[in-house]
């Protein structure tokens, strides 16, 4: 599975978004939207932790790295590469 | 004139401090001399849109100066304001709307789209007061609503023709998670919010040159501290964005650069702070109070919060909406080997608190009990349900006075010193991220699927949140786990929805033929790891 596909479960599974209330495609706006909120970003933080084996700093976790599941991938892909 | 009623704060206010900064959003800031304006419109607006003493106003915006403006204008009004969770299914707001009879909602232009699910849903609303655009610019307006908007506003007159009312009438009604599957409507008067507020007021000693953080959501009776507090002070309100709080290291430059003074809020978000904020000792030099309520605050993260932020005092407060607050807490110094929960506290100015025991007698000191409240603060009663009210408003049994007393299913005792420590709950009432959440609401709206026979919701203890909600499912048909998720996600607010679904043959039974929660409570939770 793709690291787009694995968020994207997350986001459906985990985080209970209803498609009826926007499809999650990769650009999708997921703090706007409400998909991510507070507990949601937590969760997603320590799945992608635990999930792709990298840390996250604290300074890391802000909208442009979180905004989308483009930008998640892109910033665990950077992280993978740093690692 | 001493202030009665809510809006005379307002008022007041805007006699002393015209030109201070009453509220401020991320788009602009409202001085106290424009919000008594603005909500002078909107109360002459109403009232020529039919709005009458007593009746009930829905608030449908998202938070902004608008919000604001709608809820004093409202209650200047002579009405109950009705505070909608923007992000409710439509259903369920429905339903709140059908129950007060809310005929009449403050709105904004954004919100079409809901304000159209929430007619289609069954809400009773004939007038749309939209606060940010002309009716003509309503884009598909529905037929047979009247839209009432800044054209009309905009002309009104801008002063208060003066006090609707007294301080026992209704000034709002929140709703919270009731047991059998709808919500229930808390009404609270003018006299109940303005008793806590002036508890407040002396307690917290604000200053006009405070700023106050407004976090909770308006249907969340947290609001009520930030926004009538500051008022009476003359201090300024400055709205939390929502996706700032998102983000622990964004809220902590946000509660900088706004130079927040007085923090309120859930602990959960307090608790991020402390994890993920980046916080060194000595940021966040403004803050002088932090102020929790609506749940336990784990005592490792209270405790790293308050050695990051030396210098503020740190407060719980305690109470269900009910009661607005009733107890308080001013946290100590936290030994490094403390591991129990602080204490709900001490009862504020002039309120009650009894501590009852199985036979209805005051509890010993040491002895635990069920707490009933009295005093101002303490609500009217449910909306429209005089049996329920009957239930939880009781005779006061203990003093001649015969006055009313809440009685709050939550177990406490005394402490030698006085304080109260928080035991639990004896029905099946949880908390989770502050909200206060009746399984069995959960449980009624999943037993509607047809695929499912039997199921129970329980709450699995969660370090950050309060708890995690879990349901066990017996099926009569194949469904899936994101059926059930979503077929709850359509009657319940995101925050009741549980987060993992586990089926099972059967579900465990008591001796005494009851679903033995504690049992699936018990096999929920994550063994530690010893190695």
């Amino acid at each position: 599975m793709t690291t787009v596909a694995k968020l994207r479960d997350f986001v459906l599974n985990e985080l209970h978004w209803d498609e009826s209330r926007g499809a999650i495609t990769p650009d999708f706006p997921l703090i706007e939207n409400h998909v991510v909120d507070s507990m949601g970003l937590l969760m997603l933080v320590s799945f992608v932790e635990e999930q792709f084996g990298i840390a996250l700093a604290d300074e890391e976790l802000v909208p442009n790295n979180f905004g989308t599941i483009t930008s998640i991938a892109k910033l665990i892909e950077q992280k993978k590469s740093e690692g | 004139m001493r202030a009665f009623l809510l809006p005379h704060l307002l008022t007041g206010a805007a006699e002393r401090f015209p030109d201070r900064i009453a509220v401020r959003d991320e788009l602009g800031a409202l001085r106290y001399a424009e919000l008594e304006r603005q909500s002078n419109r909107l109360a002459y607006t109403l009232r020529e849109s039919g709005v009458l003493r007593g009746d009930r106003v829905g608030l449908f915006l998202n938070k902004s100066l608008d919000a604001i403006v709608g809820i004093y204008g409202i209650l200047k009004a002579g009405a109950a304001y009705v505070p909608l969770d923007p992000f409710a299914p439509a259903a369920r707001l429905a339903y709140i709307l059908r129950d007060c009879g809310v005929r009449c909602l403050v709105t904004q232009r954004e919100k079409g789209r809901e304000v159209t699910q929430l007619v289609v849903s069954g809400a009773p609303v004939e007038t749309l007061v939209v606060s940010n655009a002309a009716a003509r610019e309503v884009a598909e307006p529905l037929e047979g609503i009247r839209y009432v908007g800044t054209e009309t506003l905009d002309a009104a007159p801008e002063h208060w023709p003066g006090a609707p009312g007294i301080d026992q009438d209704l000034a709002y009604i929140l709703y919270t998670s009731g047991s059998t599957g709808q919500p229930k409507g808390v009404m609270l008067s003018h006299l109940n919010a303005l008793a806590f507020v002036e508890w407040c007021h002396s307690y917290f000693r604000p200053t006009p040159e405070d700023v106050f953080s407004n976090h909770a959501p308006l249907h969340f009776d947290l609001t009520i501290l930030d926004i009538y507090t500051a008022a009476m002070a003359g201090a300024a309100l400055a709205i939390v964005p929502p996706d700032v709080s998102v983000f622990p290291v964004q809220l902590a430059r946000w509660i900088e650069e706004r130079r927040i003074t007085i923090w309120y809020s859930v602990p959960s978000i307090l608790a991020m702070l402390a994890l993920r904020g980046n916080l060194a000792v000595g940021r966040l030099p403004s803050l002088r109070h932090v102020i929790f309520a609506g749940e336990v605050f784990p005592t490792k993260h209270l405790r790293a919060l308050m050695t990051l932020l030396p210098r503020a005092q740190f407060t719980n407060l305690y109470g269900p909406t009910e009661t607005n607050v009733c107890t308080y807490y001013r946290v100590p110094v936290l030994p490094e080997n403390q591991t129990e929960s602080i204490p709900i506290g001490l009862p504020i100015d002039n309120v009650e608190v009894v501590v009852t025991g199985d036979d209805g007698r005051p509890a010993a000191e040491g002895e635990t009990g069920e707490l009933y409240v009295r005093g101002n603060t303490v609500a009217h009663g449910y909306w429209g349900d005089a049996e329920r009210t009957a239930r939880s408003f009781l005779l006061n049994a203990f003093t001649p006075a015969r006055d009313r007393m809440y009685r709050t299913g939550d177990l406490v005792r005394r402490r030698e010193d006085g304080h109260l420590i928080f035991i639990g709950r004896r029905d099946h009432q949880i908390k989770s991220r502050g909200y206060r959440i009746e399984l069995g609401d959960i449980e009624a709206a999943l037993a509607a699927h047809p695929g499912v026979a039997e199921c129970v919701v329980v709450a699995i203890p969660d370090e950050v949140i309060g708890s995690r909600l879990k349901a066990f499912v017996v099926t009569n048909e194949v469904v899936k786990e994101g059926d059930l998720a979503r077929f709850c996600a359509d009657r319940l607010p995101k925050y009741m929805v549980p987060e993992s679904f586990e089926f099972v043959s059967a579900l465990p039974k008591t001796p005494t033929g009851k679903t033995d929660r504690k049992a699936l409570v018990t096999s929920s939770v994550p063994v530690p790891d010893h190695t």
